[in-house]
């Protein structure tokens, strides 16, 4: 018994093998993306512990959940002496920490940054038993002294005693003189940059002179609940004290939310990878059971049970699923360095740090490379078990199924798949995570009943597809179509591989353009500013200096800085967004239906129509409105806005009044116009001439403000193709594996043909026409899948997010013709096979 | 491997119609007015103590307008002969014509070019693309060389074939002599300058074989077409023009006018 399995599997090693890659390589993304996954987690595991080593207590506001956790509130450093004179207390230190604030500046006056990971800048107060840095060399910053991490010296060209200029929040550029080089706990500042200085030029260069946003205690040999009950007392309303290990698991938690998502992010695109692969083993087995039907019958008539068949067939893709789970292991951790790769040159560079392979990898690992690959051979090898012990002597055609049996299953399969899709995408579902699973399981459902659909018209349809090669390449053409259209089955299960990647490819692209075709529409109707002035990729808020230094240009006739913030409104927490309305709609055009914008000030707000509608208020009508420093207030409507405008809440009030709210008095955009005494070229000259203080800040004309949002866009959209190019690369190993496999089941004839005149290059030729028959038939089925896909998901994306449905035709072309192509190449290896087959053998193969 | 065989080195000697196999004293059989021929033609497999001489030093000619069978037990070389004849395997030494031309100097693509318009084939079984018609399957070889079918011969053929209202059938839906006779209406359609057939009717029923092979017939008397026949069965062989009889390599008797016992006894004595 297992020695037939054994036999099997030796004798049809080739044609298991790309079965074995398509497994292995799905496998590899799984286990690329746990590794991945775990190995940030243990960096940033890393980065916490060595934040908060030596850290007992930790002193700070009081987190609410308007809280803006990028910028902790500050408070009085006053408070730091109550809390060292405490007995318990051994050692306590006030400090700030900034991300993307300050800024060190290259003798090219350019911000010296990393590609990815920030940049931070905090006070420190030089070693001690709370400090998470180390000196490397020179000595901790003194006042108007920096301290900086190797990497960002080396960068920016500082040595010790040099005079390095800061970027900073409050004014003009500054010299400090660079006093040491320091590292960052154990495990280095994972790519990050630090700048160090004492605390009153941390103060004094943010504008929080006698403020501190954390103070950090070490107990010494206190107890840490004696210590955080000896705090308590001393505290004003509004701090709290929280213990070292509550803010270290407080940080690991934030990062591991992110982790997380980017994990489960790799794990969707890993199964879909898996499920691609799942036809391509379905469909080898089917094959390779259907050209061993005569053995199955041969071993059923000597007195093997069915049961034995179908264990036999089973037995060998456990087999296969084992080795490729091996390979997939191994293949995770070259996965793994690839995403990264992926990742950073699509510009999110990854911090740097060992891979890690943990059981629970391995474990899941292998369960599912073996799951997968024995359930895609449950059907072949029931299939294989039905086979009578006279299909032994007859060279039996299989029993078709018919016609209904098919539509209806189909029907089953596809409806259902339809129906939890749309459910998953406009349903009432509670949790991210719960509908995406719906959506998935819905999309699966519908690719699956698509696949089964597909086999209906798989002939009639290749026929069609094949029709002009048949008439312009004569009977290499016409063998060509026959081919592609004589096995339904086959041609549905190939091309359907490459059906799911060109769907959700498409799907992609539909989303980007229509998500580019409305803020296009959206910049052109309500775009009034001659400029922007926008901060880095990874750093959008900066200081309202900016706002003011516009405002001084003579040049410039209204500015107007846009903050969105947390608030609550009428009981409910939303993000809301917020603008100097005073310029009306002069720099920003919000498309007001009624009342007026400029007359908004510090009591009024601003409500979107549809909103309006929905909540059942109008012009002069009140709302509640909580903020972040736990202010309540009740603002009039003063205006409503339609639902194209370029605002990107449903709410919008004053800046003024949002700023005096919140811990982080910052900007996101700022809008300039210019007078109409100038002409655009100074204008744009005066504001950039004022932006040399800000080197982190460029300015946007209104097409390069628009090319770099579709920049943003096409990143985003290159990083999910890079992903989904790992299904076309299955598809393709799939249709490689269909034809080689179909090719050894057509060696007679393939003989016969060469006998009777085919050239070697004709009969190449009918081999490549046939796969492009079969991989146009799954792009086609692929392409209308993505438009309806992408279309449904525009539609169903709420709010005025998708104001247009834009159909990128020309690249749904070009994705046509890579599908053609991947049959092209695809096609490569069993042409060339086909071609080299001695004619003499092959006519009298058995 | 080589069988002793002692009738075969009697008729080697006495048989007039068998050219000595020596080279220095060849004969010199002209070419000219020959369909196909083969001059000292060898064929070696293998090497050393598992060298198997297949044909040894053959010379052969088969005239255009004539119905050759060739017969021999297995293993005699007779498939190897017409393979090599036929283009579809190479010799180790001598050579073969086809209309003149001489196969060794052909690479792969000529040679299947040969075969294409100059040579026809029917074979036991497996005849036929199972995803053509008929009608395609008989004009394949003209089609792949981008011929255009003579339309009227092509009639004429499938007239006389009986296949006139099958033509639109695919093998799948034709019985074994239907299928056989589209092939041999394929290896006609196209007016070839020889016809080989490797027991083309090895898989009928007597009945069955017994039209195809008068079919052959017909074609090589009315429509003067030139076929060879690789047969073990005498009454199969009886249909043709001529007999060769091999036997280890090579031709050890030769009969024009066969009947099936003729034929039968001369297979008898040459066992003996």
């Amino acid at each position: 018994m297992f020695k037939l399995v054994y036999r099997g599997i030796v004798a049809n090693l080739g044609r298991l093998i790309l079965t074995l890659v398509s497994v292995a390589l799905g496998v590899s993304f799984v286990s690329g993306s746990f590794i991945l996954a775990d190995s940030l987690r243990a960096i940033f595991n890393q980065v916490s512990e060595d934040a908060f080593a030596g850290v007992d207590a930790n002193v700070r506001a009081e987190i609410g959940e308007l809280s803006n956790d990028q910028a902790p509130a500050r408070f009085d450093d006053d408070i730091i002496e109550a809390i060292s004179a405490i007995p318990g207390v051994a050692y306590a230190e006030g400090g700030i920490f900034t991300a993307e604030q300050v800024y060190t500046v290259d003798a090219e006056g350019e911000t010296v940054r990393p590609t990815g990971p920030p940049v931070f800048a905090a006070s420190w107060g030089g070693p001690s038993p709370v400090s998470s840095f180390t000196l490397v060399d020179g000595e901790a910053p003194a006042w108007q002294q920096v301290a900086l991490d190797q990497a960002q010296a080396d960068k920016g060209g500082f040595a010790i005693g040099d005079q390095v200029t800061l970027s900073i929040p409050t004014g003009d550029p500054e010299q400090f003189e660079l006093s040491g080089i320091i590292d960052f706990g154990e495990g280095g500042t994972g790519g990050a940059f630090f700048i160090l200085l004492d605390l009153p030029t941390t103060q004094r260069i943010l504008g929080a002179d006698g403020q501190v946003d954390s103070i950090v205690v070490n107990g010494g040999d206190t107890p840490t609940g004696q210590l955080l009950a000896d705090i308590t007392p001393v505290l004003p309303d509004g701090l709290e004290v929280v213990s070292g290990e509550t803010v270290e698991q407080e940080q690991k938690d934030q990062f591991g939310s992110f982790i997380n998502a980017f994990g489960t992010a790799l794990l969707i695109f890993a199964f879909i990878v898996l499920f691609v692969s799942i036809f391509i083993i379905y469909n080898t087995f089917a094959i390779l059971v259907g050209q061993r039907t005569r053995q199955f019958g041969l071993l059923r008539s000597i007195g093997a049970s069915s049961r034995q068949i179908s264990v036999m067939v089973l037995v060998e893709s456990m087999i296969i699923g084992a080795i490729a789970s091996v390979i997939g292991l191994f293949g995770g951790i070259g996965v793994a360095a690839l995403l990264k790769q992926l990742f950073s040159t699509a510009g999110g560079e990854l911090p740097d740090g060992p891979l890690e392979i943990k059981p629970r990898t391995i474990v899941v690992v292998v369960v599912v490379g073996l799951l997968v690959t024995v359930g895609s051979a449950l059907l072949p090898a029931f299939r294989a078990a039905r086979v009578s012990p006279l299909e032994a002597v007859r060279d039996g055609g299989r029993k078709e199924r018919s016609l209904r049996f098919r539509l209806i299953s189909a029907a089953v399969v596809l409806l259902p798949g339809i129906g939890l899709l749309l459910f998953g995408m406009f349903g009432s579902i509670d949790g991210t995570t719960r509908r995406l699973v719906i959506i998935g399981i819905g999309a699966a459902l519908s690719f699956i009943g698509a696949s089964m659909a597909s086999v209906l018209f798989a002939g009639p349809v290749a026929g069609v597809l094949g029709a002009p090669i048949a008439n312009s390449r004569g009977i290499v053409g016409r063998l060509a179509r026959d081919n592609a259209a004589r096995n339904p089955q086959r041609t549905a299960a190939t091309a359907t591989a490459l059906m799911i990647g060109l769907a959700l490819i498409t799907g992609v692209s539909v989303l980007a353009s229509s998500l580019l075709a409305s803020l296009d529409e959206l910049l052109e109707d309500s775009i009034a500013a001659d400029v922007f002035v926008v901060g880095a990729r990874q750093a959008p808020q900066f200081s309202p200096l900016v706002v003011e230094r516009m405002a001084e240009l003579p040049e410039v006739e209204a500015v107007s800085g846009s903050l969105s913030v947390k608030a609550k409104l009428d009981g409910e927490v939303i993000t809301i967004a917020s603008y100097d309305t005073a310029t009306g709609t002069r720099v920003i055009n919000t498309d007001v239906v009624e009342g007026d914008v400029a007359t908004l000030g510090t009591d009024g707000i601003a409500v979107l129509e549809s909103e309006a509608k929905d909540r059942g208020l109008a012009p002069g009508d009140t709302v509640t409105i909580e903020m972040e420093d736990g202010f309540i207030g009740q603002l009039t409507i003063k205006a409503v806005f339609a639902d194209q405008a370029a605002v990107r809440s449903p709410w919008f009030i004053d800046r003024e009044l949002a700023r005096t709210h919140v811990a982080a008095d910052q900007v996101e955009e700022v809008g300039v116009v210019f007078s109409d005494s100038v002409t655009f070229e100074e204008g744009r000259a005066a504001v950039d001439e004022a932006l040399q203080a800000f080197p982190q800040l460029e300015s946007l004309d209104n097409s390069e403000y628009q090319e770099e949002t579709q920049a943003r866009v096409n990143q985003f959209q290159i990083i999910i193709y890079g992903l989904l190019v790992l299904c076309l690369i299955v598809a393709f190993i799939g249709i490689v594996n269909t034809l080689a496999l179909s090719v050894l089941e057509r060696i007679r004839e393939i003989g016969l043909l060469r006998a009777v005149g085919t050239t070697r290059g004709q009969l190449k030729a009918s081999v490549r026409w046939e796969a492009v028959i079969v991989s146009v038939f799954g792009s086609m089925l692929g392409i209308v899948m993505g438009l309806a896909l992408g279309t449904a998901t525009a539609v169903a994306v709420p709010g005025s997010f998708f104001s247009k449905i834009a159909i990128p035709w020309i690249q749904i072309a070009f994705f046509l013709v890579i599908g053609a192509a991947i049959g092209v190449v695809a096609a490569y290896f069993p042409a060339r096979r086909a071609a080299k087959l001695n004619v003499l053998d092959a006519i009298a193969h058995e | 491997m080589q069988r002793p065989s002692r009738y075969a080195m009697e008729f080697a000697m006495n048989d007039p119609f068998t050219p000595p196999s020596s080279s220095a004293t060849r004969a010199t059989v002209d070419p000219a007015g020959m369909a196909a021929y083969a001059a000292d033609a060898s064929k070696v497999y293998g090497m050393g103590d598992t060298e198997v001489h297949a044909l040894r030093s053959v010379t052969v000619g088969f005239q255009t307008g004539h119905f050759t069978a060739i017969m021999g037990p297995s293993g005699s070389g007779k498939s190897t002969l017409m393979h090599c004849m036929a283009g579809l395997d190479r010799l180790t030494s001598g050579e073969t014509y086809i209309g003149g031309v001489p196969l060794s100097t052909l690479n792969d693509k000529q040679l299947t070019e040969l075969r294409r318009d100059r040579v026809g084939f029917i074979f036991q079984a497996f005849n036929l693309v199972p995803t053509l018609n008929a009608l395609e399957n008989i004009t394949l070889p003209m089609d792949l060389g981008s011929r255009k079918p003579d339309k009227e011969w092509v009639d004429h053929v499938i007239k006389t074939v009986g296949l006139a209202d099958r033509i639109k059938h695919r093998p799948n839906e034709l019985s074994g002599g239907q299928q056989q006779r589209v092939a041999v209406a394929r290896a006609l359609a196209s007016r070839p300058d020889i016809v080989f057939g490797d027991e083309p009717t090895g898989n009928l029923d007597s009945r069955t074989s017994a039209e195809i092979l008068d079919f052959m017939r017909q074609a090589v008397r009315e429509l003067g077409q030139t076929i060879v026949m690789v047969t073990h069965d005498p009454v199969s062989a009886s249909y043709s023009d001529r007999v060769l009889f091999l036997d280890d390599g090579a031709i050890v008797h030769e009969m024009s006018d066969p009947t099936p016992s003729s034929v039968f006894d001369t297979i008898k004595s040459l066992g003996d």
